[in-house]
């Protein structure tokens, strides 16, 4: 940090020899900072609990549509309760003597869909109630990772809970104070967002960009970070919450909710903070064709991720299945998932089936 | 300097301070209904609400710059005040602004001619992504894209070429060939720089209809937001030159003052290298602060959010031109031309970092409704920067900046 407020007093300065150099527009020099050991696992195993936030892309974008676009405070769209799902995945990560330790990463967004996820479709309810998960991370505070905050507390009310501090009144309130939000619908009525009927009373740790000491992120446990990486996002949220894991002769593996720094701007932020860093692979929602559509920025990110070298792409949810597609069919490695889904009741309408995503039910293990 | 002269300049600053403070707070109260996220009618989509205030710009320009306010410039040169006359240029630019994105975009060129202006025209060709709300955002791309290319050669046509080829034709000869020459030129720019972006946004992507973005190699994006960020970068010395400079150096090249072919290329030349430099200057200095972007870089790691930012930072820096200008008589007005410009165009560039500062802040966060934050994929100052511009437009030039007038130092 001292280095780069160090280089931003030297900019002006800088600025006249720095174009006088024969680099070009855009120069591929790395800029190293001080780094950091996280230590090492054997093994992580991720498995999906539920990436279908949302069922109907269509529906989603109508709610957003109707009531202001991607600018609108989430707190102020009466979405339609029938399309909510949920984003939440259960993190398995055996330390380096073997030992295995489980995280939850978020809660996604309807009840009703995360109390058949937790406790029909996945142990999840019991390993709460029991102490296996030893804590939950929030990735973000947006609708489809937090609003279904209610199925995790009711099994584990003081569960340890990691979350951007970036949070506004609203997400505390549903938090801890037993809130029940509404928003008014174009007639006038008000609509339930989300309820939560078990305050959370363990510890909350808010997350920052400085991290721990300065270090710029959270040592969870040897071999496992999470870095806050503070940016606006749509509906209103801010900050992301992503984890950080040093595999044991392969390299590092990042676990997102949605990704929305940026899958190799993760990468980029390891290469320039961890000891040893190696890219291996990644799982999540990487935010890229999130709407099913296509832009030629997304074009620039398959070319990037050709060039950051990752193993193992495992994705879902926010990564849009064309980019998925057009990711697989460029040569990057994404695995492949399964047909698990459908002995669920509901699925995503956008799923053709073709299982470049990893999708409910199915594992990855790096 | 008598006292009396020193007398009317203190006054004629007091005046413009109070208009820019009025017209400031105008700008917030329009961007509370219009665009603001948690505001009245929230067109700030992001892009939807981006066309609608690109194409105003547009539609005043096109008013004021093209047909210099005909038929109405007799009555603006009356000494009754401009409301009037203010109030009626001002719904005429909004109809202007409707009648385009509304009329000629949504649903004739869309419709008949090229599909991707129009959002009910994605939506009936179907597939995938083809719904009303990515449809709208994409067919308002589009329009951005074609009405900063209008905006771009229409004023660095007034600065170059002026009235020439035709000087000694009437003024609704000269406002109609300019008008038809500046759309041939906006069409020609639009088609190279901006086309194949938009032909992108689709899945599959349009190639049989425009070529993959062919900067794509080297400017480590294929976004056109490299083509917005050099068009602004190039902009900010158009009107640099042409409101601080006092046309200068262009001028040089045209018998009094008049624009002809040599200056008019000389400037477009000009202001292109201008824009290139500067647009490089400002990505080195990004680099420094936000360290080298990649290819495939999200937010400030983005090669194509740097051009934009460049384009953005270009922005403010026209606002504050045009505020010293209309509301600063152009401070300072010195014996030799060059200092004041060179005091001028500094002036310009720390206003500007203050609108950066503001946009940036806290403040902006409760004015504006936005996410703190740089970089946010959907919100781009620009939108702001541009409702700002066409509001002191419209003041200065239809309303003559009623009801404020200023002496002239």
């Amino acid at each position: 940090m001292e280095r780069r407020n160090f280089l931003k007093s030297l900019a002006a300065a800088g600025m006249v020899a720095s174009v006088a150099s024969p680099s070009g527009l855009l120069s591929r020099e790395a800029h190293a900072a001080g780094k950091v050991n996280i230590g090492e696992v054997k093994n992580v195993k991720v498995d999906v609990l539920t990436e279908t936030s949302w069922f109907d892309n269509d529906i989603l974008k109508k709610n957003m549509m109707d009531y202001g676009g991607a600018m609108t405070s989430q707190y102020a769209i009466p979405w339609d309760p029938k399309n909510a799902g949920g984003y939440a995945a259960l993190i398995t990560v055996t330390e380096l003597d073997g030992k295995e330790r489980k995280i939850l990463l978020d809660s996604g967004w309807s009840n009703e869909w995360m109390d058949y996820i937790f406790q029909d479709k996945s142990n999840v309810a019991s390993m709460l109630k029991s102490g296996e998960i030893e804590f939950m991370v929030l990735s973000h505070w947006h609708l489809d990772h937090y609003w279904g905050i209610e199925s995790t507390l009711k099994h584990k009310p003081d569960i340890t809970m990691y979350a951007p501090k970036t949070f506004y009144p609203e997400d505390m309130a549903l938090l801890k104070e037993k809130g029940r939000l509404t928003a008014k619908d174009k007639s006038g009525e008000e609509v339930l967002l989300c309820k939560n009927d078990v305050p959370h009373t363990g510890k909350l740790i808010l997350c920052g960009p400085e991290g721990e000491e300065g270090s710029g992120v959270h040592k969870l446990m040897p071999g496992v970070a999470l870095r806050m990486f503070d940016v606006p996002i749509l509906l209103r949220v801010r900050g992301e919450n992503v984890l950080y894991f040093n595999v044991k002769d392969k390299g590092i593996v990042t676990v997102t909710g949605c990704c929305h720094p940026g899958i190799l701007s993760l990468f980029s932020f390891a290469r320039s903070n961890f000891e040893g860093y190696k890219p291996y692979g990644c799982y999540g929602g990487l935010h890229v064709s999130l709407f099913e559509t296509w832009d030629p920025k997304f074009d620039d990110l398959i070319k990037g991720v050709k060039s950051f070298q990752i193993a193992k792409m495992g994705c879902n949810h926010c990564t849009g299945w064309i980019f998925a597609e057009k990711a697989d069919a460029a040569g990057i490695p994404i695995v492949k998932g399964t047909d698990k889904f459908k002995t669920y009741t509901r699925y995503s309408t956008v799923n053709k089936g073709n299982n470049v995503f990893l999708t409910n039910g199915d594992s990855i293990v790096f | 300097m008598s006292a009396q002269s020193v007398s009317e300049t203190q006054q004629s600053f007091v005046k413009g301070f109070i208009s820019f403070i009025i017209i400031f707070v105008i700008v917030l109260a329009l961007w509370h209904v219009f665009m603001d996220a948690n505001g009245i009618l929230k067109f700030y989509t992001p892009m939807l609400g981006f066309s609608l205030v690109a194409v105003w710009l547009g539609s005043i320009l096109l008013i004021s710059n093209i047909f210099e306010l005909s038929p109405f410039r007799e009555e603006k040169m009356s000494s009754s005040g401009g409301l009037g006359l203010g109030l009626i240029l001002t719904a005429l630019s909004i109809i202007f602004m409707l009648i385009i994105v509304y009329g000629i975009f949504w649903n004739f060129i869309g419709r008949f001619g090229v599909a991707y202006f129009s959002p009910a025209s994605i939506v009936a060709s179907g597939g995938t992504g083809a719904e009303p709300f990515v449809a709208r955002e994409n067919a308002s791309t589009a329009i951005i894209y074609i009405v900063t290319a209008f905006i771009w050669w229409t004023l660095v046509w007034d600065l170059g070429f002026g009235a020439w080829p035709w000087l000694d034709t009437s003024k609704g000869v000269r406002a109609w060939s300019k008008f038809c020459s500046i759309s041939v030129l906006t069409v020609l720019t639009y088609a190279i720089l901006f086309h194949p972006h938009v032909c992108q946004l689709f899945y599959p992507p349009q190639d049989k209809a425009g070529v993959s973005p062919w900067w794509a190699e080297f400017a480590g994006t294929g976004s056109a937001f490299l083509s917005l960020g050099l068009a602004l970068c190039s902009l900010k010395w158009v009107v640099i030159s042409d409101l601080l400079w006092d046309g200068y150096p262009w001028k040089w090249l045209g018998k009094r003052g008049q624009g002809n072919f040599i200056r008019g290329l000389v400037t477009l030349v000009g202001c292109l290298i201008l824009g290139i430099i500067s647009m490089v200057v400002l990505l080195k200095i990004m680099n420094i602060y936000w360290m080298e972007p990649f290819e495939g870089g999200q937010y400030t790691d983005a090669p194509y959010f740097r051009y934009l930012h460049a384009g953005e930072i270009s922005g403010f820096i026209v606002l504050a031109a045009f505020i010293l200008k209309t509301y600063f008589n152009n401070f300072p007005n010195l014996s030799v031309l060059g200092s004041s410009a060179l005091i001028r165009t500094v002036i310009a560039f720390l206003g500007g970092g203050l609108f950066y500062a503001f946009y940036y802040s806290n403040l902006s966060v409760m004015l504006l409704g936005k996410v703190p934050g740089v970089a946010q994929p959907d919100d781009t100052p620009l939108v702001w920067t541009m409702l700002f511009l066409s509001v002191i437009i419209v003041h200065a030039q239809f309303f003559g900046g009623w009801p404020l007038k200023r002496s002239k130092s």
